[in-house]
């Protein structure tokens, strides 16, 4: 059992806590130029994941990865997450896993 | 009388608080059949809490999280190191909060044909037996199962939230009646190890009271009273003697004995009175 390198859940806001650490996210795909991805975060703001993102990627994507800057994740895992996804409760997961339920998580 | 339960308090932790192995041990047999009813449910669980749960010993599948002894347990995450052999698969299961090692037995057709739809690097919901071996944790998986509908993640992670909160929540208040009065042990965290002293308590002051008689027993009850036990100077004995209708030197009587006997104690002078139960 390895808990050494667990995979933060996070939105744009967390995400400037973790530069340069792993995370993990879910970003509804607005542009995609087959190197990165231009999308929005569960808590709507603009996000940039480089990588390669599956072809073709569905509405939602979840990406894992190191967070590279305030705005970026450098993505080693994609999956598509489908068209239907709950964004806001994602957001609330997040902020929950990054609050008093820390301890659970990371 | 208070002494006694300080007494019967610390020697029922003394091997809790610093050797939580052998406290969850000795409270078993006494204690878990009814908790465990309780935790044959599926547990949802990230691995992070996998990994801080307890173990008594390492065979036994004696797990404990949040004061719940843990037996099947429900994980979501990204599969890897998909390894099949001939009479199981071996993979790892990665949740984000770390990796765990699974086996699936495979005796049935229908066991290698749900393995066989899986890859690395897909999202599953895995039940299985939580269970420590050689040292480290392993789960026995029952069902691997594709994630399909991806809302399942959140979800599932919401429900070790809401689990861990229940089952911290119902300890709490199974340990509270204790803790007030005893000593503030950090280590008190598993109803199971909170119930002993609670109990033992309860026997010492029914014993005690129960040789008490008349009206030194009369005098008793009436300061046991919430209403009493609640003043801060206790009650005075002229209160004592109109209330229960005896005369002075009677109460006086009862009260040098019950002080005796440690189970009231003067307050602020010699004709206030408390009863030590909760004070």
């Amino acid at each position: 059992m390895d808990t050494s390198n667990p995979a933060a859940f996070v939105n744009a806001e967390l995400l400037r806590m973790y530069v340069g650490r792993r995370v993990r996210a879910v970003i509804q795909v607005l542009r995609n130029d087959g190197g990165s991805i231009f999308g929005k975060s569960t808590d709507e703001q603009e996000l940039v994941v480089k990588g390669h993102p599956p072809n073709p990627p569905t509405t939602f994507v979840e990406v894992i990865g190191i967070a590279d800057s305030n705005r970026s994740i450098q993505a080693e895992i994609w999956t598509n997450f489908g068209d239907n996804f709950d964004v806001s409760s994602y957001n609330t997961i997040c902020q929950l896993a990054n609050g008093d339920f820390k301890h659970l998580f990371i | 009388m208070y002494g006694n339960n300080e007494f019967d308090g610390s020697a029922a932790f003394s091997g809790g608080g610093f050797m939580p192995s052998q406290a969850t041990q000795t409270a078993d047999p006494s204690f878990s059949p009814a908790k465990n009813r309780e935790a044959q449910g599926l547990l949802p669980l990230t691995v992070k809490q996998i990994r801080e749960a307890f173990q008594a010993s390492d065979d036994k599948a004696n797990i404990l999280i949040d004061g719940v002894s843990v037996n099947n347990v429900k994980l979501v995450g990204l599969l890897f190191e998909k390894t099949e052999r001939v009479t199981d698969v071996s993979f790892a299961l990665d949740d984000g909060t770390g990796r765990i090692d699974c086996h699936r037995w495979v005796q049935e057709a229908v066991d290698t044909k749900e393995m066989e739809l899986l890859s690395n690097g897909t999202y599953v919901k895995v039940h299985g037996h939580l269970k420590g071996f050689q040292g480290k944790k392993q789960l026995i998986v029952y069902s691997v199962r594709c994630v399909t509908d991806y809302n399942e993640i959140p979800n599932h992670f919401a429900e070790c939230m809401y689990v861990h909160c229940y089952n911290t929540r119902t300890q709490k208040m199974q340990d509270a009646p204790q803790v007030t009065g005893q000593m503030p042990n950090p280590a008190v965290n598993t109803p199971s190890k909170g119930c002993q002293p609670t109990s033992s308590n309860y026997f010492s002051v029914q014993h005690n009271v129960d040789a008490i008689r008349g009206i030194d027993k009369l005098v008793l009850n009436y300061m046991q009273q919430p209403s009493c036990i609640g003043k801060e100077n206790g009650v005075h004995r002229v209160e004592l003697a109109k209330q229960l209708n005896v005369p002075e030197h009677k109460i006086l009587e009862a009260i040098a004995s019950l002080e005796s006997e440690g189970l009231v104690y003067s307050t602020v002078d010699e004709f206030h009175y408390k009863s030590t139960a909760n004070g």
